[in-house]
């Protein structure tokens, strides 16, 4: 307990409540008004502080769970893939065992082998209703061999990712010439390296795409109060599976990118914010920190050089907010994940505990490695302009192979890469509609065109029509075709797929991830989420699509933070690209002006009950939103 | 927030719907607004606590000035920076205005936002408003007139959460009606310092709740109900007892102890029914503590005095004014002022106090002082001195050091040296005289709102007014004048004290002419330089701070021994 509160400046021990909370659930399987009381205590708060926290998160539990708890992943693309009927033999199996316990999760990040499950710390891939009983029965995972690279990959993240020879531990990675660019870095000024990432042109791969050098020179280099720097490696955008293998696979790269960026902002303490259903992770990289420190690649007076820095780790709890650079730091902190208002809380000025923090994203940060190793100049050659490097690129949902690619970025269309690296549409099925970017982008129809903007590399540029197969994966032209690049996770739709259930899917994501903490997103998200149930149920009303699409616009722009435009751009862009689909299931009449009012159950079983004093939620959204069933 | 208040203040440019106007640096953009005559609709702002940006009602369009190639703004035909107009709406109530910086706060899009709003604030409230104590004051209501949709079309389920939750003894919450502002919670934690309320759940399950095991007691909770935008939180002690739109409301001042909070307090047909801050940044913020706010009680008690009352036959027999006065006169004449003590109260007002020690030295006595009134007091406002008006009693020449000569007097009544004894507003029962010394006195007079023990031993009641029902001003502990005006009328027969104080200097003067509470404040301002050229109209409604009050009149002698033996002791007509 004392290790955990000493990870954390002296004055704020409030930033420990989370380690502490994951300790006592670990203990005592769960936490117990003991449990808040007790915690407060130890760091002096209020009950009401430790209580926030755990009815916030969704990983802590108020309730003892099973002796084996299993969590099956709810979203789109394990969602696609068979994840309700999973979840569905899991009840059977539980309600049989009273040892076991299981509940609906979102996203685990690893769309690519869908559907997927947890059986208490250990991911399942490709788990299917059969498969499920063995493994609540011995839980050994089954691993299966990663895929070599694709002749259309360009390796450079993730070239140690299903190698066969590989190994996690720092001999490894030494004998592979790691850590060689924490030392060269260290022999160039603070200013040099900012310089090279400056020319390599790295955007970041959390999802906003912002130019790493830029943010990184917001930081003064006279700065005197503390720097920090985090790793973002909370992933979780539906369709996001990287940074999840560079953690559990090669996490020396990863910490390796970390030194060279602190010492580069001049952070003496670096965070890294990992989603706490990455337990297996958060252990390999407390093991890799430590055998970095026992080669003097972190702590003191790293190699001689006069630099000290400290990573620590910081486990999340469930909660998708967390990935939103200042809902991370508030979590950090030790309070519920509400983003700040921007300005005045920029992070680079007013970040973690109020000083300049520097937020990046675990590839984000590998990059940076590499830079050093290429020189920024030729890292700008890979990819195009503006859009340089590598990325890893996710491709989940209705596709023969799913999976992760290195690509350079815009080097390879989208139709290459869900024909040819992912093996294309399954048989007999057709594209009918991509999401490019993580699920809270804008939805692209197979059958549009994309006016496109191609930049020449004489700088001028010629406007061009494409199919959405031609569309070179990139952040510009991703951009242009009305959608974005995002956290790089491609959501492929075959023919087969009715799309209110989709966005009714990714829909209950939202409502189920909004912080709560502004009203637009707060009170939109589970409207929206709501229409769409009423629609699959068979209760829509004609005005439903109208409805949906000005919930959205009210949304959009009008939020704290970015997670607005992420779950009004689903809505908005399904209702505007597919109105047949949406109109077919948006009939009935609407009901008259209150009194007398409907409520949905009427709507749905098309009774015509008459004046009903107040309409009140059944109860299971509750027990959605605090994910148990 | 951070704000820089180093460099002087300066003044910037900004344009608000098309109009420029001049700001001191640091305005938030909300006030700006508000102050150019552009009220912007807020739910989560108060201008006294943090900015969490969460409600996002106040979205307004917001631009910045056009840079040219020289990095100086570029200027429009009118000379004035052109505006580069931001794509999005911006909240207005977390920024501070800069150079040249425009604002629209009436547009298309910005009407759209409010509505959007609204709209979303209104899906999963219920419709409580008629019985809702907050209707008439509930800026929900009052926005979703302005700025609302005509209709419902929302046909789901209400997110349904706790009504009736009682957060502490004197503060109850309905958590459908909460809107998730949060200003409670800054409140307890910015102000009251007691981090006790917080959110539970989340997105739209939301709910605002205090830990089972510490609720919301502290001494300043009702403030949280009066910043509660909506009905979501309600005095337990009001709840449903009034609509507001029934109660007047007049600007008063707490008089439970020397700070002094500025108040408007709340009436209906001479009933009080609540006490509400009243924003003074000199004095009290925008806040008072619980305890203040609550005693008003006792005003509208079935112990009140309705009549003046002498002793006849033994009995004390209901009189009128004029009777009573000549009587207490009559009663007092028959003494020399050192037979005669005065005990007054740090709880009257200045008029009271000046008038007071003009019958003290009318009757020539130097047997005067307040009783001191102490509590416990925090760094927030509530003071130990539990007196409202100790300064004005210096002042004005009742003490030096409240009830340094209390126990003078109490031994000298029980020795029987002091024969008469004049009370004003205070029991001397709790100063250590008993019953019986009370009544063996030839001559007791009390003045007093309610009837109590000590009343009944009295030799003559003249039954006064409560803070609520007169008018007249005190000086609090930080030495500002401020002025209490009459929200109701005294009840029965019951009189301004200041009135019965001037008859009685009358009568015991002989001379008359009635004259009025402006009249004593000249004579008062007259006679003491730090009240020089002050009227009670130029007190105003915030009160005056007044300089050098420590440098009093020379505060009364004690008498000696020998005067008090030399006294020549006449039968009162009393007893
Ligand atoms: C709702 C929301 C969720 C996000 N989730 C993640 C995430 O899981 N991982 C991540 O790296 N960035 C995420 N981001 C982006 C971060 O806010 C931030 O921009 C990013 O970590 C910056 O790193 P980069 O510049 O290296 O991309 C999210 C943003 C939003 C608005
Ligand atoms: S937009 Fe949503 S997630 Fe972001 S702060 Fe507002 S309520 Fe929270
Ligand atoms: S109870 Fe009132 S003040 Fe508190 S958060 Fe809710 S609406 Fe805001
Ligand atoms: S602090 Fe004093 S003056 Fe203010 S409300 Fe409380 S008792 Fe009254
Ligand atoms: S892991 Fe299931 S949707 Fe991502
Ligand atoms: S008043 Fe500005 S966001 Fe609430």
């Amino acid at each position: 307990m004392q290790a955990a509160i000493a990870r954390y400046p002296k004055d704020r021990q409030r930033s420990a409540a989370m380690p502490l909370l994951h300790l006592w659930q670990e203990h005592f399987g769960f936490i117990s008004d003991a449990g808040v009381n007790w915690i407060a205590a130890k760091l002096g708060l209020q009950p009401i502080n430790i209580l926030e926290l755990v009815t916030f998160y969704p990983m802590y539990r108020q309730q003892p769970a099973g002796r084996k708890h299993i969590r099956v992943c709810r979203t789109l693309s394990c969602a696609m893939a068979g994840s309700y009927d999973l979840m569905q033999r899991a009840r059977e199996i539980a309600a049989g065992d009273p040892n076991i316990s299981v509940e609906f999760v979102e996203c685990l990040a690893s769309c690519g082998t869908a559907p997927v499950c947890m059986i208490d710390d250990e991911l399942h891939e490709n788990v299917d209703p059969h498969s499920i009983v063995d493994l609540v029965r011995n839980q050994q995972p089954i691993v299966r061999p990663r895929p070599e690279p694709h002749r259309l990959e360009h390796r450079l993240i993730f070239k140690n990712i299903g190698r066969r020879d590989w190994k996690i531990d720092i001999d490894t990675y030494v004998a592979d010439g790691g850590y060689e660019q924490l030392k060269k870095a260290l022999t160039m000024s603070r200013a040099e390296i900012i310089n090279e990432v400056k020319t390599s042109g790295l955007r970041g791969r959390g999802g906003a795409g912002f130019p790493c050098g830029v943010k990184w020179s917001f930081i003064k280099p006279d700065e005197k109060k503390p720097v920090y720097l985090i790793c973002n490696a909370d992933e979780s955008e539906p369709g996001t599976f990287k940074d999840r293998y560079i953690i559990h696979e090669d996490p020396h790269q990863m910490l390796e990118g970390m030194l060279i960026s602190a010492y580069a902002v001049n952070a003496k303490t670096a965070y890294i914010y990992i989603r706490g259903e990455f337990p297996e992770g958060a252990q390999i990289l407390e093991n890799a920190i430590e055998e970095a420190r026992a080669k003097n690649f972190l702590g003191q007076n790293i190699l001689g050089k006069g630099f000290d820095c400290e990573i620590y780790i910081h486990r999340g709890a469930g909660a998708y907010i967390c990935g939103e650079e200042t809902g991370l730091i508030e979590s950090l902190e030790g309070k519920r994940a509400y983003p700040r208002i921007k300005p005045p809380y920029f992070p680079a000025v007013l970040g973690l505990y109020m000083c300049p923090t520097i937020v990046n994203n675990v590839e984000t940060l590998c990059h940076v490695k590499h830079i050093i190793a290429m020189g920024g100049a030729q890292y700008a050659q890979l990819g195009r302009p503006n859009n340089t490097g590598t990325r890893i690129v996710c491709v989940s949902g209705d596709v023969q192979r799913p999976g992760y690619f290195e690509i350079e970025v815009g080097k390879v269309t989208m139709g290459q890469l869900i024909y040819e690296m992912a093996g294309g549409t399954k048989p007999g099925r057709m594209l009918k509609a991509v999401i490019p970017g993580g699920s809270s982008a804008k939805v692209l129809r197979a059958d549009e065109r994309f006016k496109i903007k191609d930049r020449q590399p004489d700088g001028s540029t010629i406007e061009r029509e494409m199919f959405i197969d031609e569309l070179p994966m990139d952040f510009d032209s991703l951009a242009a075709a009305g959608s974005m690049a995002g956290s790089g996770g491609v959501i492929v739709l075959d023919d087969s797929r009715d799309m209110v259930w989709v966005l009714n899917n990714i829909n209950e994501f939202y409502a189920h991830e909004s912080c709560g903490q502004c009203t637009p997103c707060r009170e939109g998200s589970l409207w929206m989420k709501k229409i769409t149930d009423r629609m699959m149920l068979g209760g829509g009303v004609v005005e439903d699509p109208k409805t949906l699409k000005t919930i959205g616009d009210n949304i959009a722009g009008r939020t704290i933070c970015a997670f607005g435009e992420a779950c009004a751009w689903p809505t908005q862009s399904f209702v505007e690209k597919f109105p047949d689909e949406f109109a077919a299931r948006a009939k009935k009449p609407i009901p008259p002006p209150l009194p007398p009012e409907l409520t949905p159950e009427e709507l749905i079983e098309d009774r015509q009950v008459p004046v009903r004093p107040l309409a009140h939620d059944p109860g299971w959204e509750k027990a959605g939103a605090a994910g148990t069933i | 927030m951070p704000n820089e208040t180093t460099s002087p203040p300066q003044s910037v440019n900004v344009q608000i719907d098309g109009v420029w106007h001049q700001f001191p640096k640091g305005t938030r953009v909300i006030e700006a607004c508000e102050q150019a005559g552009k009220y912007v609709p807020r739910y989560c702002y108060h201008k006294k606590l943090s900015s969490p940006g969460n409600c996002r009602m106040c979205l307004i369009e917001m631009g910045m000035p056009k840079m040219g190639p020289d990095r100086k703004p570029e200027l429009g035909g009118d000379g004035k920076p052109t505006i580069n107009w931001m794509p999005r709406p911006q909240i207005c109530c977390a920024q501070d205005v800069s150079e040249g910086m425009g604002v629209r706060t009436t547009s298309p899009l910005v009407e759209e936002c409010r509505r959007g709003v609204m709209e979303f604030l209104l899906i999963n409230h219920p419709l409580d408003c008629p019985i809702c104590d907050q209707a008439g004051e509930c800026r929900l209501q009052e926005f979703s007139v302005e700025y609302g949709n005509q209709g419902s079309r929302f046909l789901e389920n209400k997110v349904k959460k706790p009504k009736n939750v009682e957060l502490g003894p004197r503060v109850t919450l309905d958590d459908e009606r909460c809107i998730l502002c949060s200003r409670c919670i800054r409140f307890c934690q910015e102000i009251a310092h007691d981090d006790v309320l917080g959110f539970i759940d989340r997105g739209s399950h939301t709910v605002l709740t205090a830990h089972p095991g510490k609720r919301l007691e502290n001494n300043y909770s009702l403030n949280t109900v009066d910043i509660c935008p909506v009905g979501a939180l309600t005095s337990t002690d009001f709840r449903f007892k009034m609509r507001v739109w029934f109660l007047k409301e007049t600007k008063s001042f707490c008089t439970s102890c020397a700070t002094g909070c500025n108040t408007l307090i709340g009436s209906r047909e001479d009933v009080i029914h609540r006490q509400t801050p009243r924003e003074n940044n000199d004095v009290n913020s925008s806040w008072m503590c619980d305890y203040g706010r609550l005693k008003f009680k006792y005003v509208d008690s079935d112990r009140r005095l309705l009549e003046p009352r002498v002793l006849q036959n033994d009995k004390l027999t209901a009189t009128d004014w004029k009777r009573a006065i000549a009587n207490v006169a009559l009663q007092l004449k028959h003494f020399g002022g050192w037979n005669i003590a005065i005990i007054a109260s740090g709880r009257m007002t200045n008029e009271e106090m000046w008038l007071t020690s003009r019958i003290a030295k009318s009757l020539g006595t130097q047997w005067i002082d307040i009783v001191p009134h102490r509590g416990p007091g925090d760094d927030i406002l509530l003071s130990e001195d539990r007196n409202p008006n100790t300064n004005g009693a210096k002042l004005l020449g009742l003490t030096s050091e409240p009830g340094a000569m209390i126990p003078k007097m109490v031994e000298a009544i029980k020795s029987g040296s002091l024969r008469a004894l004049v009370v004003l507003c205070e029991n001397p029962l709790e100063l250590g005289l008993t019953a019986d010394e009370l009544r063996n006195l030839p001559a007791f007079i009390t003045m007093s709102i309610s009837q109590n023990e000590s009343t009944d031993l009295s030799t003559a009641v003249l039954p006064s007014s409560a803070f609520a029902e007169k008018r007249g001003s005190m000086i609090n502990g930080d030495g500002r004048l401020q002025r209490l005006n009459r929200a109701v009328r005294p009840p029965g027969n019951a009189r301004d004290d200041w009135e019965i104080l001037r008859d009685l200097l009358q009568a015991l003067t002989d001379s008359n002419g009635v004259y009025t509470i402006d009249d004593v404040f000249r004579q008062m301002s007259e006679a003491i330089p730090q009240l020089a050229g002050l009227s009670l109209t130029k007190v105003g409604d915030l009160g005056l701070q007044l300089v050098n009050i420590d440098e009093s009149p020379a505060p009364p002698r004690a008498p000696k021994e020998d005067d008090i033996e030399l006294a020549e002791a006449k039968r009162p007509p009393g007893r």
